[in-house]
């Protein structure tokens, strides 16, 4: 493109000119056509040889400078050996994900610089290879298309540039009175750089304050463990060596901190390989029906307010029983248990003694901290300290005692103006404030509020500076494990919207350099016990992602009983729960958690592992109490409280809720999250009180006139008596180890064709007709899985990992009412007993269970759907043309259809009401390259992964080895934190899976048709106290005969 | 001097007495060669609207997905081979009455055959249409085909859809040839008429039925010929009306699903297709009889014997239902008990017993003479008839899916707006294509009707030479093939 000039046009007033003109227009006004034949070639950038030296200069030095970044921040083992990086072979990277003032350890599958998959990182002691449902769909939070892209000042678009000028200028005006109106908002920070940051910040700002606040918090636990040991401690229980867990109101296995180790040990404490195995109890007291409540052994619905007496009388009884209690014994002795409770408390105090120095006794979160004061009493006179419960200090001792005070104190001084400056790092505190502190308004009257988040959300809209917030994978970051294991956070990707971690903001107050790398550094450094050692100490825990051995701090510590007993005196006990009294509490989401969350599809589509609901949250009604207010599912009811607004939800009716006590989960109902979160259940904060957070009494309950439309994935919760999830007591077990089995039949090798012999595994009564044709025999692999469902604690991080494993879609709220919805493994839920206010519960995964005689196989007319010679129950996707027949015939219903397009433009309109056209860009790098994107009209299903079994084969090839016996582990398996998944080579005996497929208790679900399952269901055993056992409880399963078999 | 016609079954006249050759010609042919009458064209703009529904509708469910139905887990099949298994029954009676009835030689079906037959072809047609337009990627649907091709696959013989489809369109092709082979003498009677025709009109209806007929003369070597062809092509079409919906059956009965793994089926659902398909020509039958004055070919008799098939065949399809749940009861299988127990008192009765009440209740009315001889009494049994068959295939299929072995997954099915266009439009399709038929084609075989005018009897007494007025009415030798 050469700048060569038009040709001359004579000047119109030349005498000579002749006029030339091509156009009426031209003729009258030259000008505008003159100027457009320079522009032959409209370019954007007006290129000249110079031009175009300088640009291509220009982008080689932005190439180069980007690429600056890497001899600096070492990302291992990347730069190390980047010749190792095949394309098409995933990296995993260890690093941590936060979670409520703790870090959870994870790896993170990168395929060429892009994170797919979060998986537990097995050296960690918090995952010990397991992730939960929210770290499974990190990857979907960091792809968030809605996050925020840019800093904006006061919600128009600005710059980093602007910011840090704009910054600069206002610390420097505040640095002349120390600081004296800055203050800093953050959530509970487990983070030791954060923590030593804010330290700097405030020795060169000495009079700005810090606070906390976030809507989950530990307060209770925290100022509890104060009041009993003298000190902020975390404590951990090894449930593993329990033998009688009491827990009050504490969602340990799954809404708790360290929840993912807490259900390892757990589940290692009732594995049943053989009958003789001990088994611990579980005692668990609660308002509603948890995770904890449900894998509970003798579960009883206490109020949460109720449950500070209920503890009393627990603690009363055991000094009955001679177990030493100093003061405190006077202080409880005339305690009554909650009603009803009264043999409940008899029963696990008797364990509880009969079991010292095995047991643990454990409070939630939600309670006071005089009940966490006196359970800590409790387990130190139970002698558990150092058996099954140990403690680790607090990274953050600065942090207040109470959350909502410090968060009103905040708002205190916001109103007698002593605030100019309010930075706000992360969370979202206008959306999760309590209704009290009205903070919206409160920052409307600050003249500068900086405010650090992922989306432009509620917060963002009354701040001065919203700045967008780095995800944990795009930077660099650390934090103490709940057992104080530290743990470093390294980047998998640069921030995809140039973002800032909170730590890269806070140095802005400090001296030090905002740069996330070398924060993090400097702090690993100060705590290097060699200083010539650095580097190496360094590289190896950014590799691992953990400083090994830093979890030492932990200790054992033993209650100051007279302490506690002063804090209970302290303590008057709340008016017992009654209908004229009700209570709400409010938990975090068993999804969302506090809503942070709140715009990721596969958590919104992902059902509660509880009430099966999806895309909403509810409130929960016990049956009794919603039939006395007159009130059924999906009414919207008004719940008010004097000093709160009145807010309204719909109900959902829920069998194990207390009576009186209404459920409400916390993090739904955002309004400005993005296109999957807006609008999306109900926002119940407003209720709470900076007072007390999470739990008030003294509710009014009316209704609203209106219904509302509450979708589950699984309506039907009874099992009709089928032999499905079966179960049995320790004492049927013994009685009987093949109580999976139907009297009169056995397990047996038969023959299943010429010299072939099989182990039948019968869970209903198997045809005793063999088929005409001889049973194939597979010879190699012959892959199988098997599901124990006494180790299922019925979390749903399986689902949520296969979700991000096999690229599966999310149809939204509308096709799962259709019951569209396209998990390949689902947690099936069923309540057991005559009790409908207090079943028991029994989770089944069931994915496919890869039939050897498979119904779908031979009714597809395209052959699309067929059986591999491992024994693998095949889709050819590009062959399926969409019959559906094969899902028709499907005994598990397993099979998931493509009903419509999920992933274009008609099928976006179909899943989400929302207006956006595609597939946004960000949520395609989400996607796993080894598995194929169906499309619709195809059908779709669990294939063991197949994807990780032909990586593992090609790897044993090209290394000439077999394949270990437990190399492959399954998407879902991997991430169970339960390990009740076990996939494996069924012919190689020493793999975990051939083990564990003959196990007494293992059944084929449905065996009844023939289908011959390579997925076995392990029976669930309960160890109920025979105490609270006064009639036998009749098994909901019947053992009869299906098929003319008769039993006896 | 009058003709008495021939007498069959209960010594009544097949057609009214004192039937020419030429009256019958004239009132069967007159049809297509007067215009239509305004009604006619009322009714084919409410039908062509349908077929217009049923385009956009189908329209937009290929660009859409099969979504836009309330097909859902566990109900994945729904109204779609719900209307595929009705109008494959409707499409029964035809083949029936033609090959089944002119074997046995019941000469009382000459009046209704050749309207019975246009309707199993159009009703094949329409139950065709949902193989096709029902799965997921319809522009691979050609994969069902044994075509040779690159990925060297075969469909899969084992399946009871690939059975299916042979069977239907091996039907569909063995009625069609049927049919057409009987028109042959007719089109050559239309194309003589058209002879003296002039205009434009003539020289078209020359053309086109002079094609159609294949250069029919008429001549003993062609009647010879026809003959034979017409009983080989019904002895052919006899085990197709048992095969076809036995093989449709099969759908379900080799299946797993309970309340679907029933061996009772094949014979059940032939029973059942019979008396949907009955039903539906008393439906056509009554109107157009009523519409083009053929009261005296289309007698109350023939009506009357419809109507004790439709009662036997209705109290067959009674028989089995009730047999079913024995069968579940005798069984003792748990999840066949609850299937059947659940049709009943599930969400789903309601459709059950609508079922119950069109089929097995209402056809008891034809004990009663009065009724079975009542045309308002026929023609609301027909309709009801054929609401409780589509009702027997919805419950057959929905209840069964909806609530199969794992209590997990149970669901419910609710359609949508698509699923009504699509079933209103194949209504409308089905009534389009009628009108045409009736509008262009004899809609009775006028060479077989001749055929039971006493004039073709060489044996009656009251015979005597009857002119006769065209090549193509040439009588036929009704005992041709000995």
């Amino acid at each position: 493109m050469s700048k060569r000039k038009p040709f001359p046009t004579l000047p119109d007033t030349a005498p000579t000119a002749k006029k030339v003109w091509k156009s009426l227009e031209e003729k009258r006004d030259p000008k505008p056509a003159a100027e457009a034949a320079t522009k032959e070639f409209i370019s954007p950038i007006s290129l000249t040889r110079r031009g175009l030296l300088g640009f291509g200069a220009s982008t080689a030095a932005l190439a180069t400078s980007g690429c600056l970044r890497r001899p600096i921040e070492h990302i291992y083992p990347y730069t190390k050996a980047p010749e190792y990086v095949i394309p098409g072979v995933a990296d995993h990277y260890a690093t941590i994900l936060p979670r409520r003032g703790e870090v959870v350890g994870v790896l993170v599958e990168s395929h060429e610089g892009r994170p797919t998959k979060v998986e537990g990182n097995e050296e960690h002691p918090t995952s010990l290879g397991s992730a939960d449902v929210l770290l499974q769909a990190a990857t979907m939070d960091l792809y968030d298309a809605d996050r925020s892209t840019d800093v904006r000042e006061k919600g128009k678009k600005s710059d980093w540039a602007a910011f840090d000028k704009a910054f600069a200028a206002i610390l420097k005006t505040s640095q002349a009175d120390g600081g004296a109106r800055v203050r800093i908002l953050s959530r509970p920070s487990s983070s030791p750089t954060f923590v030593r940051l804010r330290a700097q910040a405030k020795d060169k700002y000495p009079h700005a304050r810090a606070h906390w606040f976030a809507p989950v918090a530990e307060s209770g636990s925290r100022e509890g463990s104060r009041v009993a040991f003298g000190q902020a401690v975390v404590a951990r229980y090894n449930y593993a060596f329990a033998k009688a867990i009491v827990s009050l109101d504490a969602d340990f296995l799954h809404g708790e901190q360290g929840a993912l180790h807490a259900t390892k040990g757990f589940v290692r404490g009732r594995r049943m390989d053989r009958p003789s195995d001990p088994m611990s109890r579980l005692y668990v007291a609660e308002p509603s029906l948890t995770v904890t409540g449900s894998n509970a052994d003798d579960r009883i619905r206490v109020a949460a307010s109720d449950i500070d007496s209920l503890v009393r009388a627990l603690a009363a009884e055991l000094t009955t029983r001679g177990v030493e209690l100093g003061a405190i014994k006077d202080v409880v002795a005339t305690a009554k248990p909650p009603e009803g409770s009264e043999a409940f408390v008899k029963a696990a105090a008797d364990d509880l003694v009969a079991n010292k120095g095995k047991s643990a006794v454990v409070a939630g979160r939600r309670q006071p901290s005089h009940v966490h004061a006196l359970v800590h009493a409790i387990n130190t006179a139970l002698d558990n300290v150092g058996r099954t419960t140990s403690y680790a200090p607090v990274v953050d001792v600065t942090e207040p005692a109470d959350l909502g005070a410090d968060l009103k104190a905040l708002a205190d001084d916001i109103d007698q103006n002593k605030v100019d400056v309010l930075i706000i790092l992360g969370g979202n505190p206008v959306f999760d404030a309590p209704g009290d502190i009205k903070l919206a308004e409160k920052l409307d009257k600050v003249p500068t509020t900086i405010h650090l988040a992922s989306h432009f959300d509620e917060t963002s809209e009354h701040c001065t500076w919203h700045l967008p917030l780095a995800h944990e994978l795009e930077t660099w970051g650390d934090g103490r494990a709940f057992d104080a294991t530290y743990s470093i956070q390294q980047p998998l990707i640069a921030p995809l919207h140039g973002g800032r971690s909170a730590i890269e903001i806070l140095a802005n107050l400090t001296d030090e350099a905002p740069k996330g790398h070398d924060l993090v550094r400097t702090t690993f450094r100060e705590r290097a016990a060699v200083p010539s050692r650095f580097e190496g100490a360094w590289k190896t825990a950014v590799r691992l992602g953990l400083d090994a051995g830093s979890n030492s701090v932990q200790f054992e510590a033993h209650a100051t009983l007279d302490e506690v007993a002063a804090a209970i005196t302290k303590a008057p006990l709340t008016k017992p729960i009654t209908a004229s009294n009700m209570e709400v509490t409010f938990s975090p989401c068993n999804k969302l958690h506090d809503g942070a969350s709140a715009n990721n599809p596969w958590l919104l589509e992902v059902p509660d592992p509880i009430t099966k609901i999806v895309w909403d949250n509810a409130a929960l009604l016990s049956p009794t109490t919603a039939k006395a207010l007159g009130i059924e599912s999906q009414d919207v009811i008004s719940i008010s409280r004097e000093g709160s607004p009145a807010i309204e939800v719909a109900v959902w009716i829920q069998p194990g809720q207390a009576d009186n006590s209404i459920g409400l989960s916390l993090g739904w109902g955002r309004q400005n999250v993005g296109r999957y979160g807006n609008a999306r259940g109900f926002h119940v904060s407003p209720l709470r009180s900076s007072k007390s957070m999470d739990m008030l009494d003294g509710v009014k309950v009316s209704k609203a006139g209106k219904t509302y439309k509450v979708v589950q994935t699984q309506d039907h919760d009874r099992m009709e008596g089928r032999p499905l999830a079966i179960d049995a007591t320790v004492d049927e077990y013994k009685a009987n180890p093949n109580f999976v089995l139907f009297p009169g039949d056995r397990k047996e090798e038969v023959d299943i064709g010429p010299l072939h012999r099989e182990l039948e595994r019968p869970g209903s009564v198997t045809p005793k007709t063999q088929p005409l044709w001889d049973r194939v025999k597979y010879e190699g692999h012959k892959w199988g899985m098997t599901i124990d469902l006494n180790a299922c604690t019925g979390c749903n991080a399986c689902v949520v990992a296969c979700i991000a494993e096999n690229n599966i879609a999310f149809v939204g709220k509308e096709q799962v009412f259709r019951g569209r919805e396209m998990h390949w493994i689902r947690v099936d839920r069923y309540y057991v007993g005559e009790s409908e206010e207090n079943p028991e519960v029994a989770f089944q995964p069931v994915a496919c269970v890869q039939c050897e005689e498979a119904p779908c196989e031979n009714v597809c007319p395209v052959n699309a759907t067929i059986h591999s010679e491992e024994g693998l129950n095949d889709m050819a996707y590009n062959r399926c043309i969409g019959t559906r027949y094969c899902a028709n015939n499907c005994p598990y219903k397993v099979r998931r259809f493509n009903f419509l397009e999920w992933r274009g433009p008609e099928g976006a309109q179909q899943r989400v009401q929302d207006m956006y056209q595609d597939i946004p860009e960000t949520e395609k790098m989400a996607f796993n390259p080894n598995v194929t994107v169906r499309m619709r009209g195809v059908m779709e299903k669990c294939t063991y992964c197949v994807q990780r079994i032909e990586e593992a084969k090609i790897g044993a090839r090209r290394e000439s080895r077999a394949i270990a016996p437990n190399e492959i582990k399954t998407a879902c398996q991997q991430t169970c934190p339960a390990d009740a998944i076990v996939f494996g080579d069924l012919n190689n005996p020493k793999s975990e899976v051939s083990r564990q497929n003959r196990s007494d208790r293992g059944y084929a679900l449905l065996a009844v048709l023939g289908t011959h399952p390579r997925t076995t269901h392990l029976g669930k055993i309960r160890n109920p106290s025979p105490a609270l056992r006064k009639h036998a409880k009749p098994s909901e399963v019947k053992r009869e005969g299906g098929s003319g078999e008769t039993p006896k | 001097m009058s003709y008495r016609p021939i007498k069959e079954i209960g010594e009544v006249y097949l057609t009214d007495e004192g039937m020419t050759f030429h009256e019958v010609s004239d009132t069967v042919c007159g049809v297509t060669e007067r215009k239509a009458p305004r009604n006619w064209w009322i009714a084919f703009f409410i039908a062509a609207s349908f077929t217009g529904v049923l385009g956009a509708a189908i329209g937009y469910l290929f660009w859409q997905g099969v979504g836009v139905w309330g097909n859902n887990a566990p109900v994945y099949w729904a109204w779609d081979i719900t209307n595929f298994v009705w109008w494959i029954g409707i499409g029964h009676a035809g083949t029936l009455i033609s090959a089944v009835l002119f074997i046995f030689r019941q000469k009382w079906r000459t009046a209704i055959n050749r309207a019975a037959e246009a309707m199993t072809i159009f009703a094949v047609i329409c139950a065709l249409m949902f193989p096709g337009i029902h799965v997921g990627r319809v522009w691979f649907a050609y994969y069902m085909f044994p075509i040779p091709n690159q990925m060297a696959l075969w469909p899969n013989f084992k399946s009871p859809l690939i059975w299916d489809l042979f069977a239907v369109s091996t039907y569909f092709t063995v009625s069609l040839l049927f049919w057409y082979s009987g028109l042959i003498p007719d089109f050559a009677l239309m194309r003589d008429r058209a002879m003296g025709m002039t205009g434009r009109q003539g020289k078209i209806r020359r053309m086109v039925y002079g094609a159609l007929a294949l250069g029919w003369r008429g001549s003993n070597r062609h009647w010879q010929h026809y003959e034979r062809m017409y009983l080989i092509l019904a002895a052919l079409s006899t085990p197709l009306v048992l095969s076809v919906h036995s093989v449709v059956s099969f759908d379900f009965a080799t299946s797993v699903v309970p309340g679907w793994h029933t061996t009772i089926f094949p014979p059940y659902f032939v029973a059942g297709a019979i008396f949907s398909g009955f039903a539906m020509v008393m439906t056509l039958m009554i109107i157009t009889r009523a519409v083009y004055g053929m009261k005296s070919i289309i007698t109350i008799r023939h009506l009357e014997l419809m109507n004790k098939i439709i009662m036997l065949t209705g109290s067959l399809v009674g028989y089995a239902y009730a047999m079913e749940f024995f069968i579940a009861a005798y069984s003792g299988n748990e999840y066949e008990r609850y299937v059947f127990m659940n049709r009943a008192f599930g969400p789903y009765k309601w459709a059950y017993w609508t079922m119950i009440t069109c089929n097995v209740v209402v056809p008891q009315v034809f004990w009663v003479k009065r009724m079975r001889t009542s045309i308002p009494v026929m023609f609301a049994v027909s309709i009801l008839v054929n609401i409780g068959m589509w009702f027997e295939r919805f419950v057959i299929i929905v209840t069964s899916l909806h609530r199969d072995f794992l209590p997990s997954s149970w669901g419910y099915y609710r359609p949508t707006l698509v699923d009504m266009g699509i079933y209103s439009g194949t209504l409308g399709f089905f009534f389009t294509c009628f009108l045409l038929f009736i509008r262009w084609v004899p809609m009775v075989a006028i060479a077989e009707v001749k055929g039971v005018l006493p004039q073709a009897d060489p044996h009656d007494a009251s015979v005597h030479e009857e002119e006769e007025e065209s090549h193509g009415g040439h009588e036929p030798e009704p005992e041709a093939a000995e």
